[in-house]
């Protein structure tokens, strides 16, 4: 980033009167940042932005409520920080945001695939364009075209759409709408037994963690989650991937109007499951029936927190 | 018990007991008769009951080791296991697995006088352990019983009170938060009338059970009339699911509830990581 | 000195389809971006080149495994009555886990301690445990988040499997470390592998070179104990966790888990399914009351069971073995290493005053474990619990 020391300043500024900033800093590798809490003066010496910045912190805000809490913010983050002002899930007046213009995150799966072993990374150059990984001793090259998570690829919002501070230039987008549905609309083409066998291979060395579940910042009933109750007794407990699948399903209906496409839940499966499929199907409908976008006007009501007697788009009445 | 330790032994509902608005007594026999000839437990062991279906849940086995006709385990409905419990009744099936954990050490109590001061449900430790030191009543001194519950109707085993009262080895008090009509005994909280009774600490132990709040304003009370962390028992519920120390969740730092409790003097829970 | 093979590269997949004749062979693969176990197929083959996504934990603690299967029998005569029918359901599958790492064999020896040597014998670990062997792959080189250095154990420990095998020219040098082991020698595809020792004995010392530096972890126990009570140092070491249960299931020695009955109608069974410490239900109540309401109360356990709770019940054995996978699965960059160095690093700025001579107040009666530098526990002798000693009060005696 940048304009990383501007970020800084801001932080140091504003620290005094907040319990914590949430940030991110180098990892347990080179090629990995971790999230980052600065509580004191020289925490804010550690902040690191840049493309290996993959977490969304907004996911730690709702735990946080009653704290006086900074958090830096990707553009996608910041919608996640929006939708959670206006579900009330957060107070506006207890967060204040640090806003930048994000050139996109990597992808850690794709490093992987190409660079193959990156158990031993001696180090890791992140510019604009270029990825450059030493691994085991060896050198890779990587464009940033090739290891880009894909919702950076076709992000419309690189700009905190909500900030209280921002740091830097703002990034201009042209991706439209339609860019980030291509892989769904490939998807949805595909036959039904074709679908289905898809999840039924992804979802059977689902291992169950919830990190999915965890890391999203809109799954706010974590503690009292469907996955593990017993009242209600939705799941079995039982290693079958019907409830594997159906935990995806539920949890892809909770965030319908609601997610942001921030992609944690993918990120954060351990065995890699493209889960974020799930939830983009979801949106892509959504904005097909009720033309709205989580997480871009606090003001706004997501559509299935509201009921309107009449939905232009919903017919299947007839009148 | 079996040799497998998650194998359930059926077992006979003989009679179901409403004790209170929200707590039923059961007492159940063992189907198998080889098992039931070979069972034997100390008082303050626990038991994993099961409602098939459902799940299990532990309870102390209130009854104690020297009347085997039954074992008895009270259950007072919170949950989803003890709901179905509670709908049980006379001739239905259960299954049991205990007994589990240690049991309060009544030989090293013999020759001492015995204080029991109980809350609410948690009578039902309490009282296995009563009813086989009434059963074997020279071995031990002076026993004394508080017992206390929000109101008369929360009072479980009322039908066992009379003779309580009655027995003259026995020194019964009992006590209920707030004045109700009819009621002829102790009105204060139980830490309080314990002061009144002022029991003396000499060669005696304290042994307590009720809600964690009545514990530790009991056990600050005992302290007052000079009882040591030593002399003072009381036994620990924690969620459990495989009873035998491995299943990992009822532990306090080293210590397996469901193993090496739910017994515990309050010096050997001070040791303990402060995590209850 | 036991007996040793060698087996080259190409007969590497007739030998696990042999193998496979009498027993589920799990293997490594890539399935997606993971590396998982699967039961061997020769056409997917095996990945070995690096330490799978997952470990081979599932072998013998499945996610899920039925205990019992029950079914309730209505009496025609009268339906209120109803007979059940429980049946437990041992396993009998007999499972050979090739290509694991020392660290994933080495896993169960923790759960061993605790599922085999206890007051009860867990009959279900206990029959997975006697049909399983594990055919171990000595690792080439240590990651930046490995540290089974660290935990007394190392890339080429046998501790735990049945043969070991080390890449040598052409093919892999096969040591035999337990009777179970000598079963899976009779094939005609394994030779003599004496002449490979001085090879595979290099291989092995490069891997060890190869290792970071081992964290001191000497200590642990009593340190982590005294900052039990330090709220402030423990919602700072679980700042950014999220909670989740990626470290624990993908932890070859977490064997924490649920029981659940799950009813079809009037036949169901009950299960035991993986469960995790990291979960808020973990310890919930039913009366609401929750001992480790916090993901803060609930890092601190797991942290203080391995390096901790465990190693002072059982002989100072560490219950980690250093595979890394929660460093590197955490979906937030939580270190392991790094909280319990923490905690040993921690001073109490406030207990700084006490004079040197003076004896502090210990905070605990609890006598310290004697062998309080793990490092030296490298053996696979089981240490035997000490649990006895510290039960407060008799147990399980009879009535009289």
């Amino acid at each position: 980033m940048q304009n990383l020391e501007d970020l800084k300043e801001q932080v140091r500024k504003a620290l005094p009167e907040l319990d914590v900033v949430i940030g991110w800093t180098g990892g347990y590798d080179p090629l990995h940042a971790t999230p980052h809490f600065i509580r004191r003066d020289e925490d804010i010496d550690k902040l690191q932005v840049n493309a290996l910045c993959v977490h969304n912190l907004a996911t730690y805000l709702p735990s946080m409520r009653g704290k006086k809490v900074g958090i830096i913010v990707k553009g996608c983050d910041s919608r996640s920080v929006v939708e959670l002002l206006q579900e009330k899930l957060i107070d506006r007046e207890d967060v204040t945001i640090f806003g930048f213009g994000c050139t996109g995150v990597v992808d850690q799966t794709k490093i992987r695939r190409i660079v193959g072993d990156v158990g031993n990374i001696d180090s890791c150059e992140v510019s604009g364009s270029e990825v450059k990984v030493s691994a085991s001793g060896t050198e890779h090259k990587l464009a940033m075209s090739d290891v880009l998570s894909e919702k950076c690829a076709t992000c419309r919002y690189p700009n905190a759409v909500l900030s209280d501070h921002f740091a830097g230039a703002e990034i201009t987008s042209t991706a439209t709408f339609e860019d980030g549905y291509k892989d769904v609309v490939e998807f949805e083409e595909k036959p039904e037994e074709e679908k289905f066998g898809f999840w039924l291979k992804e979802m059977d060395r689902c291992i169950r963690c919830y990190a999915c579940r965890n890391a999203c910042p809109m799954c706010v009933c974590r503690d009292h989650c469907v996955a593990q109750s017993r009242d209600p007794h939705w799941l079995s407990q039982e290693a079958h991937v019907r409830d594997k699948w159906m935990f995806q399903v539920i949890h892809a209906y909770h965030l319908a109007g609601r997610c942001t496409e921030c992609g944690e839940c993918q990120r954060a499966c351990p065995v890699d499951i493209p889960i974020l499929l799930f939830k983009k199907k979801m949106n892509k409908e959504i904005k097909e029936v009720f033309d709205y976008e989580a997480g871009i006007n606090p003001d706004a009501t997501p559509p299935l927190m509201t009921f309107k007697a009449e939905e232009d788009k919903i017919t299947e009445r007839k009148w | 018990m079996t040799s497998n330790p998650y194998l359930p032994a059926m077992a006979t509902i003989q009679e179901v007991i409403e004790e209170t608005p929200t707590i039923k007594t059961f007492r159940v026999t063992l189907n198998n008769p080889q098992i039931k000839k070979d069972f034997n437990f100390g008082p303050g062991q626990v038991g994993q009951l099961s409602a098939f279906g459902i799940g299990e849940a532990t309870f102390v086995i209130n009854s104690p080791p020297t009347r085997m006709d039954y074992l008895q385990f009270s259950v007072m409905k919170t949950g989803e296991v003890t709901s179905m419990l509670h709908t049980l009744s006379a001739g239905d099936q259960i299954g049991v697995r205990a007994p589990l954990g240690n049991a309060f050490p009544y030989e090293d109590m013999k020759g001492k006088d015995i204080v029991f001061v109980g809350g609410g449900i948690g009578m039902a430790p309490l009282r296995t352990l009563l009813l086989f030191m009434l059963d074997n009543r020279k071995d031990y001194g002076k026993i004394t019983l508080l017992y206390g519950a929000r109101s008369p109707v929360d009072m479980a085993f009322s039908y066992e009170l009379p003779e309580w009262l009655e027995r003259d080895d026995l020194d019964t008090h009992l006590t209920i938060d707030a004045e109700f009509e009819g009621w002829e005994h102790n009105v204060g909280l139980i830490p309080n009338v314990l002061l009144d009774i002022n029991p003396s600490p000499e060669n005696c132990v304290a042994v307590t059970c009720g809600p964690p709040i009545m514990i530790k304003f009991t056990v600050q009370a005992l302290a007052k009339l000079g009882f040591k962390d030593e002399q003072i028992y009381t036994t620990l519920e924690k969620r459990m699911k495989c009873g035998i120390g491995i299943c990992g969740r009822c532990n306090i730092g080293t210590s397996y509830v469901c193993q090496d409790g739910p017994v515990y003097t309050y010096a050997q829970l001070k040791e303990l990581p402060n995590e209850m | 000195m036991a007996q040793t093979k060698f087996i080259k590269k190409e007969s590497l997949s007739a030998w696990l389809e042999e193998l496979g004749q009498a027993h589920t062979v799990l293997a490594p693969r890539f399935e997606g971006d993971s590396i998982i176990f699967r039961p061997y197929d020769s056409e997917k083959g095996v990945f070995i080149d690096r330490e799978a996504t997952a470990p081979p934990k599932k072998a013998i603690f499945p996610q899920s495994e039925t205990l019992l299967e029950y079914s309730q029998i209505k009496d025609m005569e009268n339906l209120t009555k109803i007979a059940i029918d429980v049946k437990e359901t041992i396993p009998t599958t007999t499972y050979v886990v090739f290509g694991g790492r020392p660290c994933d064999a080495r896993g169960f020896t923790m759960f061993d301690r605790v599922y085999l040597d206890g007051d009860q014998v867990d009959v279900y670990y206990k029959a997975r445990r006697e049909n399983t062997c594990f055919i171990t792959l000595t690792c080439e080189k240590g990651e930046t988040t490995c540290f089974c250095n660290a935990v007394g154990s190392g890339p080429s420990d046998p501790d735990g499997s049945d043969l070991l095998i080390t890449p040598v020219t052409d093919g892999y040098y096969i040591e035999c470390v337990s009777t179970k082991g000598e079963g899976l020698l009779a094939s005609s595809l394994l030779t003599d592998g004496s002449s490979m020792e001085g090879e595979a004995t290099k291989y092995k010392q490069a891997a060890d070179a190869s290792m970071n530096e081992a964290p001191d972890f000497t200590g642990s126990p009593e340190k982590l104990l005294a900052v039990f009570d330090n709220g402030p140092f423990w919602e700072e070491m679980s700042d950014k966790c999220i909670s989740c249960g990626a470290c624990t299931y993908l932890c070859p020695t977490c064997y924490c888990f649920n029981i659940t009955d799950e009813a079809n109608g009037l036949k169901g069974t009950r299960i035991r399914s993986w469960d995790n410490c990291m979960s808020s239900m973990f310890t919930s109540e039913a009366s609401g009351h929750n001992p480790r309401p916090a993901k803060a109360n609930r890092l601190k356990n797991r942290v203080g069971h391995k390096f901790s709770y465990y190693p002072d019940i059982h002989g100072g054995v560490i219950s980690c073995c250093g595979c890394g996978r929660c460093i590197k699965s955490c979906p937030v960059g939580v270190d392991i290493r790094e909280m319990v160095k923490s905690a040993i690093a921690f001073v109490d700025p406030t207990a700084k005053e006490v004079p040197a001579e003076e004896p502090k107040a210990a905070p605990t009666e609890k006598p310290a474990p004697k062998e309080t530098s793990v490092k030296a526990e490298n053996t696979s002798a089981k240490a035997k619990k000490n649990k006895k000693s510290k039960k407060p009060a008799s147990k399980k005696k009879g009535a009289k």
